[in-house]
């Protein structure tokens, strides 16, 4: 298996722990990573105007098609962005014909078969929840660990094809292929408040101490996220809090633990 | 799961629509060891009242009342033979029912022990609703009321589609011991407006259901039950309700709301979970756009991404009346757009409605829908079977008012039961 | 020309220079950029500066400065590791300038010193002075030619004493060796030779030593083209080894000039009699001395600059920076800035700047702006298009650091970029989802009422869903998108956080009322999660029309804004 790996802006910025376990853990599985010069997949410019957002969005489509390459991110916002961008060209053939323009101006034109992928699924679906159960060496047995799905990985469910939007699997499979417990928590497939963090911070902190509340009521020890964006605002809305923060961790983390990576590799302490 | 299958495969069925029947048909077919694609979104069910009725009313034109289901079920045999429940023996009801429910118990969603007997629930209008299943967050209230024991009925500010005060006023009459109170919700003080969901939700969390508690508690009184509007949590509101009984130490009940209602939140949630537990493949944003028959039917999708079409032995449509759009009322005619199936109907426009909008008997369009035989596989136009393999089932069937009759859930369980069990025959047979 | 008005011009420009340095230098602690710096006073900034330099260097830090020194400094690795092309070319213009100033302008100060010998018409020293005017011009030819083919919407930031500096630098090496070229070939400057040698101008006498001239040394004598008649050769050769030999080498050495000093062989008459070499050295000696005055007012005064800044890198301990130092490294970037534009190549959305056509969402221009507005807090006071365009490029950074990872001179652009944000946002132009809260949804609504033609925007292709009854036509208010709105449901307990619910705003399309939507909170605290658009019975989506809402928003109600300030 190869893929483009798209990182995105957050990752490199302010989580490298995310990119080096992700790429330990997929070296490992045997799946390959090639990086190309991406740019941002456009998601903050989606609210101000449509088109920027898909042209940025196509750009990195244009990079993976000419690479000849299906595109992976472990960031489910980029995900989604992506995803939404494909879907928009589709339904509109004169907004395609207009990216198809811009794209030209640098040589670029818009693949057709480019396939954009989640880590998550890449994972449970492309590497198998056999062979990760296989690669487990040191299983995280008796950690009970509460899966956050993340919104724009998981709705909607016709652009994002993630999984169940209601009854969703995918990410509880995986926490049990490492050994772990995944608990059931009411508010599992609900908003972290990262997006509107910046519009309202108190009420994304509202949205967040909900889900870390309820997380830590359904008895998990460990809240694995497998998104940037998620992952930060658990963390830093936890931080300086008067109660110790509910451990959070990245899923490739997790899972490099129990395939008995070193920490170090893995971005933790 | 939503992905795209990628290798061609041939379902042993495919279900069309995702309201009552298509999920009973669904889970009665995973059930069975077939394997199962849903298309259709489950959005039907959040107008669901949770309340799985049976039967209660026979002939609407009298609008009689019975006590028992099942002597209901055996009256409209005699009556009316070519209604879809004439064609559902009580057997095959129960096992319906067992299985419907046990399946949404181990989703969270837990039924009260089925009798032979129709229970009359409470309603927020005050009014007394027959019933079938109800859930066991409701049961409470079905003794309470038919015993009249004294009371206690609990709204919370804000929340405007539930007025205990209003309940009591149109029920205190016959029921003495009835009391209403309002209360704030807890964290929700600022606000104007509240929304059942989100209190539901809220209630899940020890620290607001504590909160709660604490302020019903000095208002029990001589209450020897306690009310509350259908919000004691979404997902796990068997917990919910447990630790406020186990609190206020009297029976509490949740009275269901007007649609959309947590209710329909909470069976929709749990439908789509007990499916997808049983490996139900579910496509909960494609629409069958056309289909061929041959060896197999062929169904081609709209809606998915790039389009698909899927492959199927047996093909169950359970795509409901008008609001699900199973039929499609035009200006002189009514069709079925899907497969576009002769559909049984008035002779004319004329004769849709009644003159009464209000007539005890009520309208002609209301038994409108498809000609089936007795295992339901609908007709087409020379009144054969359309394809051996194909099915109708639950409210899109003709010759029924299930609205009048109270017979929703029963005609979609009963139905589905029947196909599946008729698909699994005829499969064994291959 | 008068060596005393020389040494005065030379000295005034030397002073000019130095104050102008100063002048900058000081900026570095006078210039506020980003709000946590306001605070801090001029006096704090320079003992900090003073302080951390002192604490630097009697450190265990000094290896770490001298590596700076080295490898960032002298070396330039970040520009090696970026652009091989670039590097070599910036390593050229700095080695070749360096050296003729140092070999030939200060020849008097140094060279003589270190060399007695040297004439600067022997060689090496006439070849090497060739060399590194040919190696200064190659070096921008190769540093101008990796910055060519950009695209109109991502131009080069430029400041105002950039190009007219860039053309002294030009008229500097120009007149350098047409002076050059004009002196080989020059007869009046021969005879002025002979004159001071020989005692004689006369071309008959002269002749001889001419024709060695002519033939071997490239004068122009008009009377003397043609193969040179042997026996004056063997003549004027013996008088050439007496007199002239130890102080010229043939000035074919001098590669650059002497192609030139043929070609110009015509027309050496006549520019003697106009008296071209002392206009060409005037032009050469003035172009030098303008371009001192003017260095501290252009990007190159990041020659000096930058030193400071990767030093000031080197030095720096590894936590983080007080606040002091940190408003200082600011305003000292803002100097160190290049305007290389390579940052601007890397950055995460100049895909997004090309499209939109704004490039004031490429970090190069970005630095310009927030100095800008430090150095004139008012500028930016109306609500315009140009200061929109200014907060776009604040708020529409993805923080990526991709700008800081790959800056030559290592400047921390990320932090720049955030103190901007707070400096653009006290200035009244903060990202949408904040001005959106200076009025209600029903004010908004009302403002649009009052300028026709406002909501044309809506209309347009940007915004396909809500432009189509279909979208929303279905909707039959069943509520179902607000009870699954964690917004609504969270936003409760903070007064006037949910104006109207997810199912009102769905309402207010229906009905035609879009301009009641707009500058909703709603619509802006839309957590985009998507749990309406999911569970929607009728598959409304719910989401993607609130996000078309703050596009149409974004455009109408900004219009809005301009419009209804005070003038």
């Amino acid at each position: 298996m190869k893929y483009a790996l798209f990182l995105g802006c957050k990752i490199p910025a302010a989580l490298p722990a995310y990119e080096m376990s992700t790429r330990a853990v997929l070296g490992r599985l045997g799946v390959t990573l090639v990086d190309l010069p991406f740019n941002c997949c456009g998601n903050p410019v989606r609210s101000v105007d449509r088109e920027a957002f898909v042209v940025a969005a196509a750009r990195n489509l244009a990079l993976a098609g000419r690479a000849g390459l299906d595109v992976l991110t472990p960031c489910k916002c980029c995900f989604g962005s992506l995803r939404h961008a494909q879907r928009f060209l589709d339904e509109d053939p004169a907004l395609r014909q207009r990216v198809q323009a811009f794209l030209a101006r640098e040589g670029l034109s818009l693949p057709t078969t480019v396939v954009v992928e989640h880590l998550l699924p890449v994972l449970a679906r492309g590497v198998g929840l056999d062979a990760i159960t296989a690669a487990v060496t040191a299983p995280r047995t008796g950690l009970r660990v509460a899966a956050h799905y993340g919104c724009h990985a998981l709705r909607p469910s016709d652009v994002t094809r993630f999984d169940h939007p209601l009854a969703p699997t995918l990410f509880e499979d995986l926490v049990r292929a490492t050994g772990a417990t995944a608990v059931e928590w009411p508010r599992r497939l609900d908003c972290c408040g990262d997006p509107i963090h910046d519009a309202n911070a108190p009420l994304a902190d509202r949205l967040t101490q909900a889900k870390v509340d309820d997380a830590r009521e359904s008895g998990a020890e460990v809240l694995a996220t497998a998104c940037p964006y998620c992952h930060l605002r658990f963390t830093e809305s936890q931080a300086g809090g008067a109660r110790a923060p509910l451990a959070t961790m990245l899923y490739p983390q997790l899972l490099g633990l129990a395939m008995g990576l070193a920490p170090r590799t893995l971005g933790l302490p | 799961m939503t992905q795209t299958q990628t290798e061609p495969k041939v379902w042993d069925v495919a279900v069309v629509g995702a309201g009552m029947a298509g999920m009973a048909t669904a889970l009665f077919a995973a059930e069975q060891g077939l394997s199962v694609l849903q298309i259709g979104n489950g959005g039907g069910l959040l107008f669901a009242s949770g309340l799985l009725d049976l039967l209660a009313v026979h002939p609407i034109a009298s609008r009689r009342l019975w006590g028992s289901p099942f002597d209901a079920l055996a009256a409209i045999r005699r009556d009316q033979p070519d209604h879809p429940l004439a064609r559902v023996d009580d057997a095959t009801m129960r096992a319906a029912y067992e299985s419907f429910t046990s399946a949404l118990g181990a989703a969270g969603l837990a039924y009260a022990p089925l009798d032979d007997r129709n229970h009359l629930v409470l309603t927020s209008l005050g009014t007394a609703k027959p019933t079938y299943g109800v859930p066991r967050t409701m049961a409470a209230g079905v003794a309470a009321m038919a015993e009249r024991v004294p009371c206690l009925l609990l709204d919370f500010r804000g929340l405007r589609e539930f007025s205990a005060r209003q309940i009591v006023a149109t029920v205190g009459d016959t029921w003495p011991g009835l009391r209403s109170a309002r209360i704030e919700f807890p964290g929700a003080e600022a606000s104007s407006e509240l929304y059942a969901a989100h209190l539901a939700r809220a209630l899940e969390s020890h620290e607001t259901r504590d909160k709660t508690i604490a302020l019903v508690k000095p208002l029990l009184g001589d209450a020897r039950a306690v009310g509350f509007p259908a919000v004691l949590g979404l997902g796990c509101s068997g917990v919910v309700h447990a630790a406020f009984q186990a609190a206020l130490g009297v029976p509490v009940f949740e009275i269901p709301t007007m649609p959309t209602s947590v209710p329909g939140l909470r069976l929709m949630d749990a439908l789509e979970h007990a499916v997808v537990a049983r490996g139900v493949h579910r496509l909960l944003r494609g629409n069958v756009t056309s289909a061929a028959f041959d060896d197999t039917a062929v169904l081609s999708l709209g809606g998915v991404p790039g389009g698909e079409t899927v492959s199927a032995r047996a093909v169950v449509l359970a795509t409901g009346r008008f609001t699900g759009r199973g039929l499609v009322a035009g200006q002189q005619r009514i069709t079925e757009p899907v497969l576009g199936l002769p559909v049984q109907q008035p002779a004319s426009r004329e004769t849709w409605h009644s003159r009464d909008f209000l007539d005890p008997a009520g309208h002609e369009v209301n038994r409108a829908g498809l000609r089936t035989d007795s295992v339901f596989r609908p007709f087409d136009a020379t009144g054969r079977p359309a394809w051996p393999g194909l099915f109708a089932v639950g409210s899109i069937l003709a010759g029924q008012d299930w609205m009048r009759e109270k017979c929703g859930a029963g005609i979609a369980l009963g139905t589905a039961r029947v196909a599946v069990d008729q698909i699994v025959r005829q499969l064994g047979a291959r | 020309m008068s060596a005393t008005f020389l040494r005065m011009a030379l000295l005034v420009s030397l002073g000019l220079c130095a104050l102008g340095i100063l002048w900058r230098v000081s900026t570095w602690f006078r210039v506020r950029i980003g709000p946590d710096a306001r605070t801090i006073p001029l006096h704090r900034r320079l003992s900090a500066a003073v302080g951390g330099a002192f604490a630097a260097l009697f450190s265990r830090r000094t290896p770490g400065i001298l590596k700076a020194f080295v490898l960032d400094v002298l070396l330039q690795r970040r520009l090696f590791a970026d652009s091989k092309v670039r590097w070599l070319g910036h390593l050229f213009i700095l080695a070749g300038f360096l050296l003729l100033l140092v070999m030939h302008g200060l020849a008097k100060l140094v060279t003589l010193k270190v060399f007695p010998a040297y004439q600067a018409t022997l060689d090496p020293f006439l070849f090497l002075r060739n060399l590194f005017g040919a190696v200064t011009v190659l070096g921008v030819m190769m540093v101008m030619g990796a910055r060519r083919h950009r695209p109109a919407s991502s131009p080069i930031v430029r400041r105002p004493g950039d190009r007219i500096f860039t053309a002294l630098l030009a008229l500097v090496l120009v007149s350098g060796f047409l002076l050059e070229a004009q002196k080989v070939a020059s007869p009046r400057a021969f005879y002025r030779m002979t004159k001071e040698y020989l005692d004689t101008t006369d071309p008959e006498e002269t002749l001889p030593l001419r024709t060695v001239w002519a033939a071997e040394y490239g004068v122009a004598f008009p009377d003397l083209q043609g193969t040179p008649d042997p026996d004056k050769l063997a003549e004027g050769r013996e008088l050439h080894n007496d007199a002239c030999a130890s102080c010229h080498t043939r000035p074919t050495s001098a590669f650059v000039s002497y192609p030139i000093s043929r070609a110009m062989a015509p027309v050496v008459e006549t520019l003697d009699e106009a008296d071209a070499e002392r206009w060409l050295n005037y032009l050469h000696v003035f172009a030098c001395f303008l371009g001192l005055i003017l260095l501290p007012f252009t990007r190159f005064f990041h020659a000096l600059a930058d030193p400071v800044s990767l030093l000031a890198n080197g030095a720096a301990s590894t936590g983080p920076l007080s606040p002091a130092a940190r408003a200082t490294r600011r305003a000292l970037a803002t100097d160190a800035c290049v305007g290389c534009s390579l940052c601007d190549d890397r950055c995460s959305v100049a895909p997004i700047a090309r499209h939109l056509g704004n490039p004031a969402l490429l970090p190069s221009h970005k630095l310009l702006a927030t100095r800008d507005l430090a150095l004139h807090p008012h500028s930016l006071d109306r609500v315009d298009a140009h200061a929109r365009r200014v907060a776009e490029g604040a708020w529409l950074c993805t923080t990526c650091g991709r700008c800081t990872e790959r800056c030559p001179v290592g400047l921390d652009l990320a932090d720049m970029w955030d103190a901007g944000k707070g400096d653009l946002a006290h200035a009244g132009h903060p990202a949408p989802a904040q001005w959106v809260q200076e009025r209600t949804a029903l004010e908004w609504a009302d403002s649009l009422g009052a300028s026709p033609g406002a909501l044309d925007v809506l209309r347009d292709a940007a915004s396909p869903l809500s432009a189509h009854r279909e979208t929303y036509s279905a909707c039959v208010q069943c509520q179902t998108c607000t009870n699954v709105c964690p917004v609504v449901a969270h936003g409760g307990e903070e007064p006037g956080a949910i104006d109207l619910t997810p199912q009102k705003v769905m309402n207010l399309l229906r009905l035609g009322m879009v301009d009641l939507a707009l500058g909703s909170r709603m619509v802006w605290n839309c957590a985009t999660c998507y749990q309406c658009q999911e569970h929607c019975p009728e598959g409304i989506r719910v989401t993607d029309v609130m996000l078309e809402l703050r596009g149409m928003a974004y455009r109408s109600l900004g219009q809005s804004r301009e419009r209804r300030q005070p003038e």
